[in-house]
Parts: C-alpha cells; sequence; structure tokens
C-alpha cells in the first residue's frame, strides 16, 4: 500500500510585493506517495529549489496549501521524515564531515556511536569516507557534495530532497552517486524528489516532472515508480 | 559616482550593519569626548577654586629700615596687580578688660591698623559680628577671652610704652587669620604656626598714633595686594605665573620686602590635584574609551564575512582592488563622520548634565583639539575595522576563502604574544613594578612646595597598563586553551544545555574559538573596567567621608580656640542630649618641639575610640587598639608623626622634652614625655605633624584641664544634633558646632578635592552600558555573524531546544567566562589603582569599598542582555531560516 506522503493543492509562493512581486511557483497541484521517485527537471529559475524547500517544509506557501498526510505535521517533518539536500554544499563549517553526516542522527535522538556508525556507513557509500576527519572547507565541491547528500540519508528520513546532488560532479561520479542515491532509496524504501538538470540522472528516475515559469507541466497527478 | 551609489546601496541594504558601525562609533567618540570635557571642567574648576578662595594674593612684608610708601607704590605698578593696602602689625604684652567689676587679662597678642577701605578691598579677611565696622574692633576669641563686649574698656600693654585704653566698637571675627599672621620669609618650624588668641584691630591712624613710638622689632608692615586673577586655566600654568610675577616684585623692591604668596601657596595645591585629575583620566576614563573602541571594531567587523562576499564578487564583476579598497572607505568615512558627529552632540548634551558644561576644553583651542581628537578617533576605529581588512583582503581573498574562516582559524599558528607569553611578561613585570612602588612608599605626582615643576612617576603608571594588558591577553589565552584542550570537559559541562548535542557543540565551540575567546576577553575587559571603576570610585567617596569625619573629628564637634577651654561639664551636658551615642572632651594644645611648634591633642585614649572612629590607618603598623592600648598604659606617653620621628631619630621609649605652655605664668615650659608610637592621622589635627598623650598628664603638668573639643558620636541626624549642642552651649561660649554631613559638602568641593561626581556618574553609566552592549551585543553579533549555520541546523531538524544547546552554551562560555575572569581581574585594577592614585585619598583606605548594588545591578543587566541576545537569535534562527536558506 503507497502512502501519500505529500499532496499540494493549487500551491503558489511568491516574493517581494507590489510590482517587484515575483512568483517563483504557481498553481501547483501534485502528490507524492511512498517509494516515488521523481526527477524535477526545468530550466534555470524555474522555481525547482523554491518548491523543493517549501515541501521539505522549510518555507510556506503563500498561496494553495500542502500537508504531508503520512509524515504528520510540519513541525514535526525534520529530523527523520524528510531531509534535503541542498544545491550549494551546506555543511556545517565548525563541524567535520564526519560530524556533520552524524548530526541529524543525534537530533533526531540517536546516540552520539549510533550517529557515528551511521555516518561512517554513508561516507563509505558516497565515497567521502577518507575525509570523514576534514572539515567542510578542506574538501572540494563535489566531495561536499556527496558529504551533503549523505547527511541528508542520515537519520533515515521517508523522504528525501535533492537540489542538483550531481552538479559538482564529474560524469563518472556523478553515475556513481545517482547509482548510490536510488540503491540506498530502495533499501530503506526511501522517497526521492531530485531536481536536476542533468538529463543522464533524470533518466535513471522513473518519474519526470517538468517545470517552467514556476509552474508544474508535465506532472503526473499521482506518480508511481 | 559609483561610491555614491554603493552608499546608498549599503544604507538600503545593509541598514542595520551601517547603523551598528555608525553607533559603535559614535558610543566611543561620545565617551572620548566627555572624558575631555571631564578633564577641561575639573582643571578649570580647580584654578577657579584656587583663585576664588583666596582673600589676599600677595602679603609683602617690608623689612626693616624699607620704606613702606616706596613699597607700596612699587607693589601698585607691579604688573597684574589691581589694588594694595598697606596693613601695620604690632606686638601687645596683653589685653585686659574690667566688666562687672573683674577684671579680665589675656596673653601676648597683636594690634592691627587697617586702612579705610581694608573690609571692601579685602572682603575675605574679616567678618563683622557686632557693633561698628569701624574703629576699635575686637577679634571673636579675644572677646570671649576677655568677656568683654561693645562699649567696655579694652586696654592694650605696649612693650616699652605706657599701656592704652580704647573702647570697643565692634566684635569681629578674622576667618582668615592663618595666613593674615603668617611668618612671611621665616623658615619652616622656626615661628608660631598658629594665629594669635588675642587681636584688636584699630584704624590706621589710631594705631599709627599708638605705635609711632613703639620700640624696635614689635611693629612691621605689609602690603596686602590683590591681583587681576587674568590666569590660565590650567593650574600649573597660573602657578608658575604667580611664581614668576612675584619674584619680578621681589627683585624690584630690591630686598625692601619679601612676598607671602598666598594664590601661589593654593595653587600649588591645584596644579598636583590637576595631574591627579590626569591620572584618573588614564586610569578610569581610558580603559573605557578603548573597550568603546574595540566594541565598535566588532560591530563593525561583525559585517566582514558578508563585506567579503560583496568584494569577491565585486572583483569577479571586474572591479580591480584599488577601486573595491575605495567603496570600502566610502563605508567607512559614512560610518566615521556621521558616527563622530553623533557622539559628539551625545557628548555636548552628556557634559552638560554630568559636568554642567558642553565645552570639550578650558580654552577654545583646547575644545577644538578634544573635539578633533574625538572625532579623528572615530574616523581612525572606522578606517582600521572596515578599509585595512578590505584592503588585506584584496590581496588574499578568493570567493571560495570568503566562504569560511573556520579551517583558517585552527590552521593559523598561535599568535606571536601567545608563542613568547607576552601575557605573562606584562603580568610579571607589572606586579614587579607595583611591588617596587608599593615597597618603597611612592607618590605618584610630586608637587615640591614652590618648586614650579611637577614630578610625575610615569614609569610606575607602567603598572596598571601592564596589567590590563596582560590581563587581556591572558585571558584570551585561557579561553582559547579551556576550548582546545577542555573540549571533554566542556562537553561535559554543557550537557545540562545541550543534552546528547553536547559533543557536537563542544566540538563546534572548540573550531569558534578564536570568536568566543574574542568576545569572552571583551567581556571580561568590560567587567574588569565597570568593577574597578565602581570599586574606585565607591572606595573614593567612603574615603571622602572619613576625610570628613577627621576633618570635623566626628560626627559632631564642638571646638573653641579660646585657652580657658569650654565651659566645664560641657562634655557631660552634651551626653544627656538626645541623639548622642558618646561625647568625648579632648585638649587642644600647642607645644615645642625643638623650634617646632606642633598641634598637642590630649585625650583618654581607652574612651576615645567610642566618640570617633580610631581607624587602624590613623596608626603606624595599621593597628589602632593596640596603639592606643599603649599610650593608656603609659602616662607620660606621647603619638608622634613619622616626620617627627624621622627629624628627631626617635626610638620606642625615648624621652621626647616638649614645651608647653603653664596656665600659671603663661610661659613655656619642658615637660617630659615617653615616645611609643606614631601616628598618622587623628580626628581634627592637621595634615602634617601633631601630637597626642594623655590628657590626664598634660592637665597635670601645665596645670589647666581645660577642654577645647567636644567629639560627638550620635545615633540621630548629626545635623539635628548639631542645632540641640548649639542650643545646649548657647552663643556666649564662643565654641563653634560644626556636623560631619556639613562637613562632607565643604570637603568634596574644597581645593584639595577632586570632585569625582561628575565622572563617577558618566563611567559608572557607561560601564554598565558597556558590559550590556559587550554582553549581549558581542553575542548577539558572533551569534549573527553564524545565521547561516543555525539556518542549516535548523533544516536538519534541529528543535528551539537543540538550537538553544548552541547558543546558551556559547553564552555561559563567554559570559561565564568573562565575569569571573574579569572579576578577578577587576577587583586587582581596582587594588592596584588605589594604591597607585594613593595621593587621591586622604586618608589613604585600608581596604576597598565594594558597590554590591552596583554590581549585583550590572550583574542583572549583563545576564538580561545575554538572555534577550540568546532569545532574539534563537527566534530569529527559525524564522528567517527559509530566507537564508534561499541562498544555498
Amino acid at each position: 500500500m503507497r502512502e501519500p506522503l505529500v499532496r499540494a493543492d493549487g500551491l503558489g509562493r511568491s516574493f517581494g510585493n507590489g510590482e517587484g512581486r515575483v512568483a517563483a511557483v504557481t498553481d501547483v497541484t501534485f502528490s507524492v506517495n511512498s517509494g516515488d521517485r521523481i526527477a524535477l527537471v526545468g530550466p534555470s529559475g524555474s522555481g525547482k529549489s523554491t518548491l523543493l524547500q517549501v515541501v521539505a517544509g522549510l518555507d510556506r506557501p503563500t498561496s494553495g496549501s500542502i500537508g504531508w498526510p503520512a509524515l504528520g505535521p510540519r513541525d514535526d517533518l525534520r529530523p527523520g521524515m524528510v531531509a534535503i539536500a541542498f544545491q550549494d554544499p551546506s555543511l556545517l563549517p565548525p563541524l567535520t564531515v564526519l560530524e556533520n553526516v552524524a548530526l541529524p542522527v543525534i537530533l533526531a535522538g540517536g546516540s552520539e556511536g549510533e550517529a557515528v556508525a551511521t555516518a561512517r556507513d554513508l561516507l563509505e557509500i558516497f565515497e567521502v569516507a577518507t575525509l570523514a576527519e576534514h572539515l567542510p572547507e578542506e574538501l572540494s565541491g563535489g566531495q561536499a557534495q556527496r558529504a551533503s547528500i549523505a547527511r541528508a540519508f542520515s537519520g533515515s528520513p521517508r523522504l528525501v530532497l535533492a537540489d542538483e546532488p550531481t552538479g559538482q560532479q564529474d560524469q563518472e561520479t556523478a553515475a556513481r552517486l545517482v547509482e548510490a542515491i536510488l540503491t540506498l532509496g530502495a533499501i530503506d524504501d526511501t522517497t526521492l524528489l531530485v531536481a536536476t538538470h542533468d538529463a543522464a540522472v533524470a533518466d535513471r528516475l522513473p518519474a519526470r516532472w517538468t517545470m517552467r515559469d514556476g509552474r508544474l507541466v508535465t506532472e503526473a497527478l499521482t506518480c508511481s515508480a | 559616482m559609483l561610491g555614491l551609489t554603493w552608499l546608498a546601496g549599503l544604507l538600503r541594504r545593509r541598514t542595520g550593519r551601517m547603523a551598528g558601525e555608525t553607533v559603535g562609533i559614535a558610543v566611543a567618540v561620545l565617551l572620548l569626548a566627555s572624558l575631555g570635557t571631564f578633564f577641561a571642567a575639573s582643571r578649570a574648576s580647580m584654578t577657579a577654586q584656587a583663585v576664588g578662595s583666596v582673600p589676599v594674593d600677595w602679603q609683602v612684608q617690608i623689612r626693616p629700615g624699607a620704606d613702606p610708601a616706596k613699597a607700596a607704590a612699587v607693589a601698585a605698578a607691579a604688573p597684574g596687580v589691581s589694588a594694595t593696602l598697606p596693613v601695620s602689625y604690632a606686638d601687645t604684652t596683653g589685653l585686659s578688660s574690667r566688666t562687672a567689676g573683674t577684671v579680665r587679662t589675656t596673653g601676648a597678642g597683636k594690634v592691627l591698623g587697617l586702612p579705610p577701605g581694608f573690609a571692601a578691598t579685602f572682603p575675605g579677611e574679616i567678618r563683622f559680628l557686632v557693633g561698628a565696622h569701624d574703629g576699635v574692633l575686637l577679634a571673636q576669641q579675644t572677646a570671649a577671652n576677655l568677656g568683654a563686649g561693645v562699649g567696655d574698656a579694652v586696654t592694650i600693654g605696649r612693650p616699652g610704652q605706657s599701656a592704652l585704653t580704647l573702647r570697643i566698637d565692634g566684635i569681629v571675627d578674622l576667618p582668615s587669620a592663618d595666613p593674615m599672621f603668617q611668618s612671611i620669609g621665616a623658615a619652616p618650624g622656626s615661628a608660631a604656626a598658629a594665629p594669635p588668641d588675642n587681636v584688636v584691630i584699630l584704624p590706621a591712624a589710631t594705631w599709627d598714633r599708638a605705635f609711632s613710638n613703639a620700640a624696635a622689632g614689635t611693629t612691621s608692615t605689609q602690603i596686602y595686594t590683590q591681583l587681576s586673577h587674568d590666569l590660565p586655566a590650567d593650574p600649573s600654568a597660573a602657578f608658575s605665573q604667580v611664581i614668576g610675577g612675584a619674584k619680578n616684585l621681589e627683585a624690584s623692591l630690591a630686598g625692601g620686602g619679601l612676598v607671602g604668596n598666598n594664590l601661589a601657596a593654593r595653587l600649588d595645591g591645584a596644579r598636583a590635584d590637576a595631574i591627579y585629575a590626569q591620572m584618573l583620566f588614564l586610569f578610569l576614563g581610558l580603559p573605557g574609551v578603548i573597550i568603546a573602541a574595540l566594541l565598535a571594531g566588532v560591530i563593525a567587523s561583525s559585517g566582514r564575512d558578508r563585506r567579503r562576499r560583496e568584494q569577491s564578487l565585486l572583483r569577479l564583476r571586474g572591479a580591480d582592488p584599488r577601486r573595491i579598497v575605495r567603496l570600502a572607505a566610502v563605508e567607512a568615512a559614512f560610518a566615521g563622520i556621521v558616527g563622530a558627529a553623533v557622539g559628539l552632540v551625545a557628548a555636548a548634551l552628556v557634559g552638560r548634565v554630568a559636568f554642567g558644561t558642553s565645552r570639550f576644553g578650558a580654552t577654545t583651542t583646547q575644545a577644538v583639539v578634544w573635539s578633533g581628537v574625538a572625532a579623528a578617533f572615530g574616523l581612525v576605529i572606522s578606517t582600521v575595522t572596515i578599509v585595512v581588512p578590505a584592503w588585506r583582503d584584496t590581496k588574499t581573498l578568493t570567493l571560495r576563502g570568503a566562504q569560511s574562516a573556520v579551517g583558517s582559524q585552527l590552521r593559523q599558528r598561535p599568535p606571536v604574544w601567545a608563542r613568547f607569553y607576552v601575557d605573562v611578561i606584562c603580568l610579571a613585570i607589572g606586579a614587579l613594578i607595583y611591588w617596587q612602588a608599593v615597597r618603597s612608599g611612592y607618590q605618584v605626582v610630586l608637587a615640591p612646595e614652590g618648586v614650579p615643576t611637577i614630578s610625575v612617576s610615569y614609569f610606575t603608571l607602567l603598572a596598571p597598563l601592564l596589567f590590563w594588558i596582560g590581563t587581556a591577553l591572558l585571558m584570551w589565552r585561557l579561553g582559547s586553551l579551556a576550548l582546545r584542550r577542555g573540549r571533554g570537559v566542556m562537553g561535559t559541562l554543557t550537557r545540562p544545555l545541550a543534552h546528547r548535542l553536547s559533543g557536537v557543540v563542544a566540538a563546534t565551540m572548540s573550531r569558534q574559538r578564536r570568536s568566543l575567546s574574542r568576545g569572552m576577553v571583551l567581556m571580561g575587559l568590560t567587567a574588569s573596567f565597570a568593577i574597578s571603576v565602581a570599586i574606585f570610585n565607591t572606595t573614593y567617596a567612603s574615603q571622602s567621608r572619613v576625610d570628613a569625619r577627621l576633618t570635623n573629628g566626628a560626627d559632631v564637634t564642638v571646638t573653641t580656640a579660646a585657652a580657658a577651654g569650654l565651659p566645664g561639664g560641657t562634655a557631660d551636658a552634651v551626653r544627656g542630649l538626645p541623639g548622642v551615642a558618646a561625647a568625648e572632651p579632648m585638649q587642644h594644645r600647642y607645644a615645642y618641639v625643638g623650634n617646632d611648634l606642633q598641634d598637642l591633642y590630649g585625650v583618654d585614649a581607652a574612651t576615645i575610640g567610642q566618640a570617633t572612629s580610631m581607624s587602624n590607618a590613623f596608626f603606624a603598623g595599621g593597628n589602632a587598639a593596640q596603639t592606643l592600648g599603649t599610650l593608656s598604659s603609659t602616662p607620660n606617653g606621647l603619638l608622634v608623626s613619622e616626620e617627627t620621628v624621622h627629624d628627631f631619630q626617635l626610638q620606642p621609649g625615648d624621652t621626647v622634652r616638649l614645651r608647653l605652655q603653664f596656665a600659671s605664668d603663661h610661659a613655656y615650659h619642658v615637660v617630659p614625655f615617653t615616645y611609643v608610637g606614631v601616628a598618622r592621622e587623628f580626628p581634627t589635627a592637621p595634615h602634617d605633624s601633631f601630637l597626642v598623650a594623655n590628657a590626664r598628664y598634660v592637665a597635670q603638668a601645665t596645670g589647666s584641664s581645660a577642654v577645647q573639643t567636644v567629639l560627638i558620636r550620635t545615633v540621630a541626624a548629626p545635623p539635628a544634633v548639631a542645632a540641640s549642642v548649639r542650643r545646649l552651649i548657647g552663643p556666649a561660649s564662643g565654641a563653634t558646632v560644626n556636623d560631619i554631613e556639613t562637613q562632607q559638602t565643604i570637603t568634596l568641593s574644597a581645593l584639595t578635592d577632586i570632585d569625582l561626581a561628575g565622572l563617577t556618574r558618566l563611567e559608572l553609566v557607561f560601564a554598565l552600558a558597556l558590559a550590556v552592549a559587550a554582553s549581549g551585543l558581542v553575542l548577539a553579533l558572533g551569534l549573527v555573524e553564524r545565521r547561516r549555520t543555525f539556518a542549516i541546523t535548523t533544516a536538519l531538524g534541529a528543535k528551539r531546544r537543540q538550537l538553544g544547546g548552541f547558543v546558551w552554551s556559547e553564552a555561559a562560555f563567554v559570559a561565564l567566562g568573562g565575569l569571573v575572569l574579569g572579576g578577578l581581574g577587576g577587583w586587582w585594577l581596582a587594588q592596584v589603582i588605589v594604591k597607585i592614585l594613593t595621593g587621591v585619598f586622604d586618608p589613604p583606605p585600608e581596604h576597598l569599598s565594594v558597590p554590591w548594588a552596583y554590581l549585583g545591578a550590572l550583574l542583572v543587566a549583563t545576564i538580561l542582555a545575554i538572555l534577550l541576545a540568546g532569545a532574539g537569535m534563537l527566534r530569529s534562527a527559525r524564522t528567517s531560516a527559509a530566507a537564508v536558506l534561499r541562498d544555498l
């Protein structure tokens, strides 16, 4: 039985007022069910990142509505239910890579030992295990991005949102990264919503939504893996 | 043009940053300019007070054989002289008067001959009490001694001539008897220090007739001289000018006269006070200015990361380094100029409220220089904190480098000062200088009487300066060390606040050690400043009360200058008054120690402490009970001043032969005493030399048990008790009754005391404001710098309580570390400053006075500021996370 994790109805998000008002997302209706693997594609500035932030519960819509029927109220989404990997590496500067990846587990109430063990496994999977004790600023853009994705998975969330996860990877690494994401998703039964420009990445995901000028133009209302 | 566009953009988009920078600079300028106002106001008021309190500027003693009229003409023609009048002096062998069938006689005295218009020209010399304002006038004390009044006859004994009988026209008070009867040109100690008890004043013509045939050496003439008082505001410069003028007059008189320079004597004290005011500025004000500047710097540099990113973007868009620096200079110029202007306007207002003046200097030039320096200071702060980092960044920074500073903090080697232990060296050298200074009992300001130059031991000032620097650096070292090495301990300590996150919080704090240590040092320095200033000021105020008590003698004091003393049984009668806890009689006589005439106090050593405070600081060895016990158990025991011990090479147990006036023949006779200890201060005693003995022995030796003083301890308001004592003894006794509260008002406004009230108010308010700013603002700015970190942590799912773990752990580290280390540093600095500025205190304090209420308020204000900053940051971290994250 596939549960509806996210349901949006006529959702919109705009910034500013009056003439300076910019509509980043306009009248979007969709549903994400457990087990979905969705590629969210579209040109730059089409509203993909904004939509991910609203879905993650980090931002609120300015029109329409959004709910997380199977995940709970917005305030309980993170940590544990939803995790997001940002477009730019967003590791916490004062923490090592290992500590960064372990943090969501601790925030979710896990012990430090459990968190570190999980983090080491994930760093191994995302090929940054050798950098575990390094600080974020000592990493390349690609390495930091892989560590960020590892962190997104560390709290065993039911829904992972990834914003351009391969934007700073070479083609070969990007392919392995997507493979790792899909494998982890399959093992943990994690639902994936991945915003990307990369056709190769989009092709690996069974569903594809396209955004243009803030609107979802090719989405299916419900999508199946 | 680009500069203006850039500035407009900053004002629109970076309003908070610009406002913060401007306000920070304004506060630093405000404090500096306000201190300038204090400095100027105190100096100018010292000179004004000195000049205003001198009844006669110069008394020119005419040498025997010189022509008084010619000397008067020379004096009148001297530069700066506004008025001259000759005053004649004659000795009298004694006075007598018959009233109600009884003839009363006095000992030797003086007969003055005053020219017409004297009282109007020198209004501070004579106060008319009863009867006519001219004719034959009798001094109040003399009238009391003779029991004579207006209309009675007084007979004046003339050496070598028959006595002269005149009718009394009025009774007067001579408030400035000391300078009036001073011995001009006599070696110190070789002439009587006390004014005569018996004085008759005659019109000049009457005096001339009475003493035209006086025996040689029994009369003299002085030219009383008033100056125009067009003197420099600075007491030192005024002193030099007045000394120079007097020497010039003496040279013009060609040996015909000597100048008794009363004005210079007053200015002499004022110039030392002016230097002390300068010291107070250095010790109490400058640290505040430096802290304000540091705070302004912290505020300005809090936008550094964002500024770096903006500069990197500018560079990416083709701006060359010079243009980037110019744009930073535009921001700095705006913050500096507007901040300085706001600071100066605010300082003028604060000066008006605190010091009663809006001027920043005693003269226009000083005012311009001070305001210029304060404004330039603001510009320097903005340049150093905005332009210099921008210029440095253009040489090294990349966009990526601009995004993180944590690793660079960690990779950096310890600073040079830490590697070479400059903090420890500063503290050690400071301690050495302090120890040396205290051991040698030095005075930071030495102003030898009559010598134009003042010696200031600037070297000793290094002690507090080195302590200050050493303490700041040591706080930094300890903070960094605790965060670097004590991560495990920190994890344990933060567990109550951060719970499961304590390990992560400790790791974060360890890697943020530079900014946390910076915050802690600022917090510590501010606490140290506030505590040291508050303790110093409270100790100063407390000592002024002690000073008032010393000067007044007790809560209420009854005194008479009459040799016959107060009416018998006065002390017993006073004891019966309501509000009186204790009353003790005290003799006040004069005794010759060699050629030196000193005040002698006869007391009951066992009971004197019941009526007034006998501080340990009054006695060498620091034990009042023991010293008074020794005196009490040695009937002919004597306490003398340190100067006397030194001059006469006395050892405890030595016999000291004093000459005391006997009641039987009014002549001085030798009385043996035993030296038993040293008295540095004593109620009502002068500051220099005096003697303390057992009253019983003095009475027995001189044949007179007359008591000149009664010291009273009150349990009611001293002015009220003083009023009832006045009613008790009546006006006829000739005694005066003073209370400590009135005396304290006089002491605090006296020439030799620097009025710290304005400076105290200013500093205590600033210290509080700086403490609040350093705790709340620095914490808030530190947290704002890491807005992105908190936003990411929020995105990862940190709840408010978990974010609080980070915020409150850091706040606790900064606050506790700063308050504890700053508290210790402040207490120690107060100790050092009080010791070094001992000359400001009279008498030196036995211990520091701690203003618990103020310190409590400081603590509460600091904690509140921290709580507000932390809570505000937590709220903002949760609500603004989305906005911050949109940039990711």
